[in-house]
């Protein structure tokens, strides 16, 4: 027939021109490849399926979808009639299915020992699968996120839910209000995100440590983090900021009113890189949410840190200044380098202590600062001294030659009058 | 007087001071150039005190050289001073030379018999680069790090005795302590003891010989030539001279320090803008812009050779410039000096700007 | 003669050579002050970054860590219950931040952003990107120096 031939030609082309891969003889590829072809409008699904992972270690088409991959000459056969063949899977199938393989900790273990096989009863946890359990067929399953029939795996750059990929995978979902609409959750969490530290710190610097979505949500098990563990999701990696005020009076006030610990003053996914005006009373500190009507205690302390930490900001600036100053002017300070860099640390661990919203821990840390900082400016206000006095010897040592030359030139007149007188 | 007379009892040193105060300078519209040989001596003379001062404090070796210099010019009292001062006074001396050296030319004053002057004031001069190269190297920053390593390299395109060359200019085959180590060694002992030499070998044929004028002057009948005694008329304007450059100095050094920079790191790589002292620039900018083969010879190589062949060419004009010696200027010569200096302004213009 | 006979000529060079002579003096003392201030050594040592002393071993008891300048940057020692010494850099390769020795696990910890690395200065977990320098750590004559190069 005329199918057959063609797909002789295309299985030779396709053995041809992919013969790296592992995969060359598959009735499915090279009939759906073909259709793919035919097709003129619509995706062409098999594109990359050479690359996908699965192909890679050596499973087939047949592996999900059931069938017989090597019936070249018989449709029935590898299809209609064939008893394992599933076809397509239904979104409310695919968990289990994935699941077959990849929560078999006996099968996955032949890939990687280190295999996580949990992905699948913690999909059922999180609300994509709860509400697909619910008969929602609109929620994110594996292929959602994961891509379909040309699958990377995670740590390929070209995966959807390669790090720097997470935010744009998430969003094809959450950032689709008219899509969203009937979840009753906002939309914007992508819009913000991208605008926000971490944003910038994954998308702009392209710095894999930054957070995505699925750092402070989860993955397979994505929910959105109930008020008690913000604190901990954070703490992830602002440890002590964490702690701190995890530590603090205020932890059992907030969780005591249903506050997200962290979230409360500095957002969520627009979080932005922290100002020290959050603590500006009067200029919208981010306390005033609260006790906007009091003053007392919580104004005197928000004060109070507000005070320190823009005096040791004030010192360190001025450090900066005449260290500058000094060093256009030529002379060596790059030993002051080691205390002006150390009161920037210092203002780090002060900005840090105040998440404990105890005064005297603040005091004691942002101690050392000032120490710092004091031999930095005492450091440069000596060498612009030492300039000053440069300038001075120099003066007076010009003004001894000038004196010099001077009598050095009516020693010269008087010479060669000498000189004229002897020749008459 | 009588120390005088006791110590000319036994050795004729009133003939030699006699001798000296028979020396006379031509007065005429050139004078002014004849100051430029005493300057050079005296620069020289600011970096003996100096260099034996930095001495005191230096340290040589890759670990303390960049922080004992850091050290004189933070801690010690004027140290700042003296490094200021022997890093500006190389570079006036380096400039002043150049201006000799080509006043000279320009007056023929290497004519007949007066070639191993110029042969003798060739070598100081060049030695007078040595002691830049080699002095550039000594604090141990990074700008002189990477310009040595150039500087090395070039010396490597040399054909057959390059690879000789660079190894013995490095201590090895890579810039390291060992190098500085030789470097210094060069700055210190080498270059002093032919220095000293070939100066003073410089000054007893400009003495002996007396001053030079131009040929024109020459032709003059002797009793209408205008003189003045060396001793002292001349030798307090150069005084007046010297002070007024030492002051100079003085200004140059507390308004436009040289910066000590960052300590060398062997493994950092070559920040931006890397080059030589003004006074290799022409050459650098040379071999930079000469192309990568030309006639089949390697463009380096090429740009050396010009430049080996050119200071041969320059370091024997005494012998080549047979109207000189027959008292007459050639127009010549004059346009080749003309030529060669502003080849070498442009081009230092040109590998500052670009 | 001819100096009797000139009188005022007399004078006035005797005038110019005594103006000269304070001339020359105050210019070979203005000279001189500079010179002999110069040949005082300071007090102040030079500080040498190729090696500095970190203290005496009785300040390094086991399970202890102490943050010492090294030229222009923290260097960190730690002694480890073993009794081991190692010194690392103590800038953290994620945003350089200051690293703390952390006793029970024996790990270098860096505060903000709870990057981890081992004791060797290899960077297990958190952000960081590249490992610490390493140090050498030479007990000489009880004193503990930290050093660039093995001394000898």
């Amino acid at each position: 027939m005329k199918f057959s031939n063609v797909s002789l030609l295309i299985l030779i082309i396709v053995a041809v021109a992919s013969s790296n891969t592992p995969l060359t003889k598959d009735a499915c590829i090279d009939c759906h490849r073909q259709l793919d072809e035919e097709q003129d409008v619509g995706e062409q699904i098999l594109k990359n399926v050479f690359q996908d992972i699965h192909l890679q270690v050596g499973l087939s088409c047949a592996d999900c979808h059931g069938g017989n991959p090597e019936a070249y000459d018989d449709e029935d056969e590898a299809m209609w009639d064939n008893p394992t063949f599933i076809g397509a899977i239904s979104r409310r199938d695919q968990p289990e299915i994935c699941g077959s393989c990849h929560s078999d900790p006996q099968f996955m273990r032949q890939y990687s020992a280190s295999v996580q096989t949990d992905q699948v009863d913690q999909y059922w946890t999180s609300q994509h699968g709860k509400d697909l359990l619910n008969g929602n067929d609109k929620v994110a399953t594996c292929t959602n996120c994961h891509g379909v029939h040309g699958i990377y795996p995670v740590k390929d750059p070209r995966s959807p839910v390669y790090p720097l990929n997470v935010p744009s995978t998430c969003a094809q979902c959450h950032n689709d209000a008219e899509y969203m609409s009937e979840f009753n959750i906002p939309t914007d969490q992508y819009y913000l995100y991208r605008t926000s530290v971490h944003g910038k710190a994954l998308l702009d610097r392209q710095s894999l440590t930054a957070p995505a979505c699925n750092d402070c949500h989860g993955n397979h098990g994505a929910l959105p983090p109930d008020v008690v563990h913000i604190a901990d999701i954070c703490g992830t990696c602002h440890v002590n900021n964490s702690q701190l005020f995890q530590k603090s009076h205020l932890n059992n006030i907030f969780l005591k009113k249903g506050f997200g610990q962290c979230e409360a003053c500095h957002g969520n996914h627009g979080v932005k890189k922290p100002s020290d005006e959050y603590l500006n009373w009067e200029h919208g500190a981010v306390c005033l949410q609260c006790h906007g009507n009091t003053t007392g205690n919580p104004k005197e302390l928000a004060d109070l840190f507000y005070h320190t930490i823009d005096s040791l900001k004030g010192q360190i600036s001025l450090a900066e200044d005449l260290m500058g100053q000094a060093e256009q002017k030529g002379m060596e300070i790059s030993d002051l380098y080691f205390p002006l860099e150390k009161s920037q640390k210092v203002l780090i661990q002060t900005r840090t202590s105040i998440h404990s919203f105890n005064k005297d821990l603040l005091l004691e840390t942002v101690k050392d600062g000032f120490i710092a900082t004091d031999e930095a400016i005492q450091g440069a206000s000596l060498a612009l001294t030492e300039f000053d006095q440069r300038r001075k010897w120099l003066f007076i040592f010009s003004l001894i030659i000038t004196y010099l030359i001077v009598v050095v030139y009516f020693k010269i007149k008087d010479f060669d009058r000498r000189h004229r007188n002897k020749n008459k | 007087m009588s120390i005088m007379d006791w110590i000319n009892e036994r050795v004729n040193i009133r003939g030699v001071s006699e001798f000296a105060f028979k020396k006379k300078v031509p007065v005429f519209y050139g004078t002014i150039w004849y100051y430029l040989g005493g300057v050079s001596l005296f620069l020289f003379a600011i970096q003996l005190v100096t260099g034996i001062l930095l001495l005191l404090y230096y340290q040589p070796g890759a670990a303390t050289a960049f922080e004992s210099v850091k050290f004189i010019v933070s801690k010690v009292a004027f140290g700042w001073l003296i490094r200021e001062v022997h890093a500006w006074s190389a570079n006036l001396f380096i400039f002043f030379a150049f201006l000799h050296m080509f006043t000279v030319f320009f007056a023929k004053a290497y004519r007949k018999p007066r070639e191993m002057t110029w042969f003798s004031g060739m070598l100081l001069l060049i030695l007078g680069m040595g002691f830049g190269f080699s002095g550039y190297l000594l604090p141990w920053n990074e700008l002189a790090f990477f310009a040595t390593k150039i500087g090395s390299d070039i010396a490597g395109a040399v054909p057959f005795v390059g690879e000789f060359l660079l190894r013995l200019l490095r201590a090895g085959d890579e810039v390291t302590g060992a190098t500085l180590t030789r470097f210094y060694g060069f700055h210190i002992a080498l270059f002093p003891a032919f220095f000293t030499l070939v100066l003073g070998i410089h000054l007893i044929l400009v003495q002996v010989q007396g001053m030079s004028i131009p040929p024109e002057l020459e032709r003059i009948p002797e009793k209408h030539r205008r003189y003045m005694p060396f001793f002292p008329n001349f030798a307090i304007r150069d005084a007046l001279f010297w002070l007024i450059v030492l002051n100079i100095i003085a200004l140059l050094a507390v308004f436009f320090p040289w910066e000590l920079g960052t300590k060398a790191d062997p493994l950092a790589s070559a920040p931006a803008g890397i080059h030589p002292e003004w006074y290799f620039m022409f050459m650098f900018q040379t071999l930079k812009l000469i192309p990568g083969h030309i006639f089949f010879i390697e463009g380096e190589l090429f740009g050396l050779l010009i430049f080996a062949f050119g200071t041969i060419f320059w370091f024997l004009v005494p012998l080549l410039d047979r109207k000189a010696r027959r008292g007459q200027r050639s127009r010549f010569w004059t346009v080749i000096g003309v030529v060669l200096i502003v080849y070498m302004i442009m081009m230092t213009l040109w590998g500052y700007i670009v | 003669m001819d100096k009797l006979t000139k009188g005022p000529e007399t004078s006035r060079r005797r005038f110019i050579d005594i103006l000269l002579g304070t001339g020359l003096f105050m210019w070979i003392s203005s000279l001189i002050y500079p010179i002999s201030k110069y040949l005082v050594p300071p007090k102040a040592a030079i500080l040498y970054v190729n090696n500095v002393e970190a203290g005496t071993m009785s300040e390094f008891p086991p399970s202890s860590s102490k943050i010492i300048r090294f030229g222009r940057k923290p260097v960190i020692i730690v002694r480890q219950r073993n009794g081991k010494f190692s010194a690392l850099s103590a800038t953290c390769t994620h945003l350089d931040c200051t690293v703390q020795f952390k006793a029970d696990t024996e790990q270098i910890w860096c505060a903000c952003h709870n990057g981890y690395y081992d004791i060797t200065g290899k960077n297990i977990s958190g952000p960081p990107p590249s490992p610490l320098a390493q140090y050498i750590v030479v007990v000489k004559d009880d004193k503990v120096i930290v050093a660039l190069e093995e001394l000898t």
